[in-house]
């Protein structure tokens, strides 16, 4: 059991190292990169080199005279301080870009992953408990087109709906421009709900069919068991049933899919918040990239790569707590 | 055993009882009347498909969807005669697991696997309003007289238990609110030899310790025969042959008895004379008219192919199903010895 945890976390702990190591060597690979381009540019406009070479030091930790190992090192011991570089299009810390922007993509892509779970998991049992009626053939129709519509499609049509044609919401942004936590935290709270409605309501609709059907075909399945046929023979009322033995047999095997998919939504945030303007690390990964800002790119990768990394830790430590079977989790891995 | 019966005490009567599919096209339970005496151990035998589960669950009410029961079924309850398929659901709910209680198929299934076995006697008991702290200490005595640990059991969870253990805890929970007769649907199919045998010995004792009525159902004859009082041969959707357990083992009287019991391995039969039936047992769509057994039948004749034979008595308590239960008795030979008591044969 403390062995399973062990090597749980020394799992999670050499991939962040191998994912840290990884962007360590491709800085170096990538071709031409921004930093041939910004020397070139500045010495173009007459910086002396000495002073060129300095500022791109001090941008991307890049000594490129010190031995590959001492980089290596500094590189290493300069991200466990937080020091993820300096990004070249914004002339700020990465780091500081990040804690700006994370805990907004968090707010949404957490949030969104929620709904999505708490809408399929009550849409599928019903789908199941009225499997092969009316409402189960129309409810999986809807699944299946609504998973089949990419969510930055519906996230276009949602601004043009109900942000230009009858203005409801805001089309763009996390917040309106001069209202801050200062100008009153429940003015502040309200705002920011109103911008993130929309890249949730897109999020949530293309991504609630898939788990729905798969919620479905779970509760079918434990329906099907005999133990739900002996605990109706002995008499629990059918709320009992639904609730400890279908709800419960038929949730388990969607956790560990719960967890892993808030992962990977951080990850496919650089598409939605492009969609709709919203200033999250998806946003920013958008720019760097435009800009061919490595250290930014690098950075916000490396987050969504933890970020992920973590979610599936998490799944795998807490699966034996809901579901009694997994006690030494090796039947079970999520990775 | 069988002389303990009191004839006239029947704890539970079938009356044409049929368990239909598909708007009445195909039988699963064709017109079987039984009854069941009170304290007795009935085994019902039959092969696979034969309509043995159905018959358990008609006993209940708890025909799959969308299956459809007709015919009477009434239990007779120590003060009132209770007609099964006239309660309504609450009363049905009270009559089930307090009243008739069942083991199914495979233990290994019939608990929930995300909870601990005591709660699934919390929740019986309190489905049917027991008080909690009495009917826990008697899910104790039960779970000891079956040979379980109490405390370990209760706080395990179903995958902590080895398949004899979780039989043997099913056994105990459907036994939690005293019900008068318990009704077991191939109690031992996924276990060993060993445990199979040494469930039956718990069975026996149970059944004297609490005074129970015991409807054993399995397709394994030999199994059978060293627990039941009384056997009933199921074919094709109706029993066929119903008798004592010593009567039926030594005087068999229906041509498919005589040829299940000659396909039965057994230490007295060498292995070069034991039969297999010719033919295969027919679906529920096309069940032969007449007798369903005529196809297969050696003794077959143009009366078989078109009537359905009505019970017939070879000896007191001894029906049969067979207009030539005579013939078939001298023409179809045993290839045990018939002298030999019928115990032996397990």
């Amino acid at each position: 059991m403390i062995n399973y945890y062990f090597q749980r976390s020394a799992r999670a702990v050499l991939t962040i190292w191998v994912v840290i190591t990884a962007t360590f060597g491709m800085i170096r690979l990538l071709p031409g990169g921004p930093l041939a381009q910004l020397e070139a540019k500045l010495l173009r406009q007459g910086v002396p080199a000495g002073q060129v070479d300095a500022m791109l030091q001090t941008y991307q930790n890049v000594h490129p005279d010190k031995p590959i190992e001492v980089q290596y090192i500094d590189y290493v011991v300069a991200l466990i301080q937080g020091d993820l570089g300096t990004s070249i299009s914004r002339n700020k810390p990465v780091m500081t870009i990040i804690a700006d922007a994370l805990p907004w993509t968090i707010f949404v892509m957490v949030t969104a992953t929620f709904l999505i779970f708490a809408i399929a998991i009550v849409w599928g049992a019903l789908m199941a408990y009225r499997e092969g009626g009316a409402f189960d053939l129309l409810s999986s129709g809807a699944s299946i087109v609504l998973s089949s519509v990419p969510f930055y499609v519906l996230g276009i049509a949602l601004i043009i709906v109900f942000g230009y044609q009858l203005e409801l919401l805001p089309t763009g942004y996390r917040s309106t421009s001069g209202i801050d936590p200062e100008s009153g935290l429940l003015v502040f709270i309200l705002d920011a709900l109103d911008h993130a409605y929309l890249p949730i309501l897109s999020m949530v609709l293309a991504g609630v069919g898939l788990q729905a059907l798969a919620m479905r075909g779970n509760a079918i399945q434990v329906l099907g068991a005999d133990y739900v046929r002996v605990a109706r023979l002995r008499g629990l009322s059918d709320r009992r049933v639904a609730v400890r033995y279908v709800a419960r047999n038929a949730i388990l095997p969607m956790y560990t899919g719960f967890l892993t998919l808030i992962g990977f939504n951080l990850g496919g945030s650089v598409i939605l918040e492009e969609v709709f303007n919203y200033n999250g690390i998806g946003y920013y990964m958008f720019l760097g990239l435009d800009n061919r800002d490595y250290p930014l790119m690098m950075g916000i990768f490396l987050i969504i790569t933890t970020a992920l990394v973590i979610s599936v830790y998490i799944a795998d430590l807490t699966y034996g707590l809901i579901d009694p079977r997994i006690t030494t989790g090796e039947s079970n891995e999520t990775y | 055993m069988a002389q303990t019966h009191q004839p006239d005490d029947p704890i539970a009567t079938l009356e044409d009882v049929s368990v239909t599919y598909d708007d009445g096209t195909s039988f699963v339970l064709d017109n079987v009347s039984l009854h069941v005496e009170r304290g007795e151990i009935l085994g019902i035998v039959g092969e696979s498909g034969s309509g043995k589960s159905m018959l358990a669950s008609s006993l209940l009410d708890a025909i799959p969807d969308p299956g459809y029961l007709s015919g009477s079924i009434t239990y007779q309850a120590e003060e009132k005669t209770i007609d099964v398929l006239e309660l309504g659901q609450s009363e049905l709910r009270s009559l089930r697991w307090e009243e008739i209680s069942m083991v199914f198929q495979g233990a290994m299934s019939s608990f929930n696997p995300t909870m601990q076995i005591r709660d699934h006697f919390i929740e019986t008991i309190e489905a049917h309003n027991g008080g909690v702290q009495a009917g826990m200490d008697r899910a104790r005595q039960l779970l000891s007289d079956l040979y379980l640990d109490p405390d370990r059991v209760l706080e395990s969870y179903p995958h902590e238990l080895s398949g004899g253990m979780q039989q043997r805890a099913l056994i105990a929970l459907s036994l939690v609110l005293d019900p008068e007769l318990l009704v077991m649907d191939e109690p031992t199919a996924a276990l060993d030899l060993l445990m199979q045998q040494s469930i039956l010995l718990l069975l026996r004792e149970l059944q004297e310790k609490y005074q129970l009525t015991m409807i054993f159902i399995t397709h394994d004859l030999a199994l059978v025969g060293a627990l039941a009082d009384r056997l009933a041969v199921m074919y094709a959707f109706d029993i066929v042959e119903l008798a004592p357990k010593q009567q039926l083992l030594s005087n068999p009287s229906h041509p498919y008895t005589r040829a299940l019991l000659n396909s039965t391995p057994n230490l007295q039969a060498p292995l070069a004379e034991m039969r297999p039936i010719e033919g295969q047992s027919p679906a529920p769509i096309n069940v032969p008219s007449g007798c369903s057994y005529n196809p297969r039948c050696p003794l077959a004749t143009e009366e078989c192919r078109t009537t359905d034979p009505a019970m017939d008595s070879p000896a007191p308590e001894h029906s049969v199903a067979c207009f030539y239960w005579e013939k078939a008795q001298w023409e179809i030979e045993l290839n045990y010895a018939t002298d030999q008591p019928g115990g032996d044969h397990s």
